[in-house]
């Protein structure tokens, strides 16, 4: 993650609201030392190391965010994969480029990815594979602070990790929802949120280089061809669940093949390209009223087609 | 060879000859890899320390969780959520009467007024414990559990984290070998921007969860956060302070509370030199550190992290020439590296500038490993002890406004 995150909790007792958005914080950040790829001391790098010869046992909170990415997979035909990382390594997303290319495209494969729910555990069916939870990591973030506040009695707040990940709980006083734009452009929607999650996948914003130092721009890789998908394509997606809203526009920005029909359906998504230096979201969906949903703005080219 | 290899062998072979010369690796630390049964452990108290001790347990080998304890629910569940499979118990006693022999070790991260009772009711049940540091909140409490761990004949380690942190151990081998020479300050602050509130989600539970604002059970921060910081100098000069010089307040979170939210405290040793320490809540600039400063270096240390800054006229030592260096405003602080052999022999000395792991991590290690094999952990009950006494004789300082003499005789267990 390696990200800022930032809440806003709403109530009456401000030292008590203060003490709970501490409580919330602390979960994160020992999140953080759980999934980072970056810490060699993380879990995540535990399991790396270890589960192509045996099985790790991980925590219930890990196991639940390998099952969620699990699932995206299935339901977005791999456009969603965690265990891209031996790609993102080779592409130099994770320090220094390491690894060839070629061999860390081949190795990726969730079907590799094997969880024992009775002894919380994981496993890789074959040598290679390596998990990298980048795109799912800020949103399971989300939901342990969510379990934080929940705990303590907290019914409004909103909570976002990089800007990217969003989670609402409840609405503001005298609000039907949370409203929050996606992006600063004039035409970007408005995600209007209640106790639901939203988050945004952008492939540019940041640039990497191959082991020859040929740059790679683009920080979202298509799990099965195995490169970083071209800048300007942007993917938003509204769900009751971080994580999967996390994992689920992370895909969309590959594909929509799959998270549009998955079993769970997606409460609202919207997916943009740019063109002459503006992203343009062509492709708004979603319920034209209701708590969870984009709105547009009076003056936004789109229109709104209805899933209802 | 060309120049780089050149300098890439010379970075290698000194760095390897440094480490080889003075300080054990990372990897020939005692652990209980490769034990046929995982060591049986049980958890016992799952508030934030207790979670953290969770997190880390999970992650090294030949241990098994296999209980844990808390009074209140919620801690509970969460506790258990981070040990698949253990049992959970709301009742300390009844997990010892339980389980039985199938716990050989137990970890105490209860609150610090109520270490005493399951201490010592973990020993007499013949396990091995460790017991979060300051071991209890008076000096009678702390005498009690050294007493209690001296007489169990089972391994018994504080958690004082200084003494088993590889780099820590690394940075005393330089301050020990002469590197600082005459030792003319010493230095340490614990900042970080909070509350110190736990919050409740039951209110009949906020007084419990809040002990460390109640004065009356508090350690306050020289107690709760010093005596970790003070052991370090214990550690490194082997002696312990004569008098304690104290003040604080309340000055950011006015919510009501009274126990002092910064304060700060001078520990003087026999010699005359001080330690100056000051910790806030209210402020997190630079965090925690200690410093260590001499007339031909300064020793900072910083947890996962140690450099070295030397004076111009100080003496050049080989290894050093081709170390890693850091930049801070003017300084340039030598990076001192656990594990510099292995890192040097595999070129890769500028990626261990910081341990793998957490402090936690290598406290529990080196009592687990000592439990395992009937060992002696880095840190046990008398070391426990003095430094408790200290924390506990610096909050009253602090609390008074005033200065305390620190009577040997209080550091004996009797």
């Amino acid at each position: 993650m390696a990200t800022r995150f930032e809440l806003v909790l709403d109530g009456e007792d401000e030292g008590r609201l203060r003490a709970v958005g501490e409580a919330a914080l602390e979960a994160i950040e020992e999140c953080e030392l759980t999934i980072s790829p970056f810490l060699p001391g993380s879990l995540l790098s535990r399991v790396n190391a270890r589960a192509a010869e045996e099985w790790v046992a991980v925590d219930a909170d890990t196991f639940t965010l390998l099952e969620t990415a699990r699932q995206v997979r299935r339901e977005s035909l791999g456009a969603f994969d965690v265990t891209v990382a031996p790609v993102m390594a080779a592409l130099g997303f994770r320090g220094d480029a390491g690894g060839d290319l070629a061999t860390a495209r081949r190795a990726v494969g969730g079907d590799a990815l094997l969880l024992d729910p009775e002894c919380s555990a994981v496993r890789f069916a074959r040598p290679g594979l390596g998990l990298d939870v980048g795109g799912i990591g800020k949103g399971h973030a989300l939901e342990l602070a969510r379990e934080v506040l929940v705990e303590h009695g907290i019914t409004r707040a909103l909570l976002h990790g990089g800007t990217s990940s969003v989670l609402a709980l409840g609405a503001p006083a005298g609000a039907d929802a949370w409203r929050v734009a996606l992006g600063p452009e004039a035409e970007a929607p408005l995600a209007l949120l209640r106790d639901a999650a939203l988050s945004v996948s952008v492939t540019d914003g940041r640039t990497a280089a191959l082991g020859d130092g040929s740059p790679v721009s683009g920080h979202v890789v298509d799990p099965q061809s195995g490169r970083a998908l071209a800048d300007g394509i942007a993917a938003a997606v509204i769900d009751t669940d971080a994580r999967r809203a996390d994992a689920r526009s992370t895909a969309l920005c590959v594909t929509d093949a799959g998270v549009r029909s998955a079993p769970q359906p997606l409460l609202a998504a919207a997916r943009a390209e740019r063109a002459a230096g503006t992203l343009c979201w062509d492709r708004v969906e979603g319920p034209a009223d209701g708590p969870n949903r984009f709105e547009l703005r009076s003056h936004s080219p789109q229109t709104l087609a209805s899933t209802a | 060879m060309t120049p780089s290899d050149r300098r890439q062998f010379l970075a290698q072979a000194t760095g390897a000859l440094a480490a080889f010369a003075i300080h054990p690796d990372l990897a020939a630390r005692p652990s209980l890899a490769g034990r046929d049964e995982p060591l049986p452990v049980a958890l016992i108290g799952a508030g934030r320390q207790g979670r953290a001790i969770l997190s880390e347990l999970q992650k090294l080998d030949g241990v098994s969780v296999v209980a844990v304890c808390d009074v209140l629910a919620g801690r509970l569940r969460s506790g258990l959520r981070r040990a698949q499979g253990a049992r959970g118990y709301d009742d300390h006693e009844k997990l010892l009467a339980e389980l039985g022999d199938a716990v050989d070790s137990v970890i105490v991260a209860t609150p610090t007024h109520l270490h005493r009772k399951v201490v010592t009711d973990a020993l007499e049940a013949g396990k091995n414990v460790y017991c979060e540091a300051p071991l209890a909140h008076t000096v009678e409490d702390a005498r009690a559990i050294a007493a209690a761990a001296r007489a169990s004949g089972r391994v018994f380690a504080t958690g004082l984290q200084g003494r088993s942190n590889p780099v820590y151990q690394l940075a005393r081998s330089f301050y020990r070998s002469g590197s600082v020479r005459d030792l003319a300050s010493m230095r340490a602050q614990d900042f970080k921007k909070q509350s110190w509130r736990t919050p409740a989600s039951n209110p009949a539970d906020e007084a419990a969860l809040n002990w460390r604002l109640d004065p009356a059970l508090s350690l306050g921060l020289p107690g709760e956060l010093g005596t970790q910081q003070f052991d370090v100098f214990h550690y490194y000069r082997g002696e312990y302070p004569v008098s304690v010089r104290g003040r604080g307040g309340v000055f950011v979170h006015r919510d009501g509370r009274e126990v002092a939210d910064t304060a700060s405290v001078e520990l003087t040793f026999a010699d005359g030199t001080s330690l100056f320490w000051e910790a806030s809540l209210g402020n997190s600039y630079q965090g925690r550190y200690e410093l260590l400063s001499g007339s031909m270096a300064a020793i900072k240390l910083a947890w996962s992290h140690a450099w070295m800054f030397k004076e111009a006229d100080a003496p050049t030592q080989g290894w050093e020439v081709y170390a890693n260096r850091q930049t801070f405003h003017n300084d340039e602080g030598i990076t001192l590296i656990a594990d510099a052999t292995q890192l040097a022999s595999q070129g890769k000395l500028k990626e261990g500038v910081g341990l793998p792991h957490s402090s936690l991590y290598y406290a529990l290690e080196d009592f687990l490993a000592a439990a395992g094999a009937g060992g002696t952990p880095a840190c046990g009950a008398a070391e426990g002890l003095r430094a408790t006494v200290v924390g506990i004789l610096a909050q009253q300082a602090v609390t008074s406004g005033g200065e305390l003499a620190i009577d040997p005789e209080a550091f004996e267990i009797g």
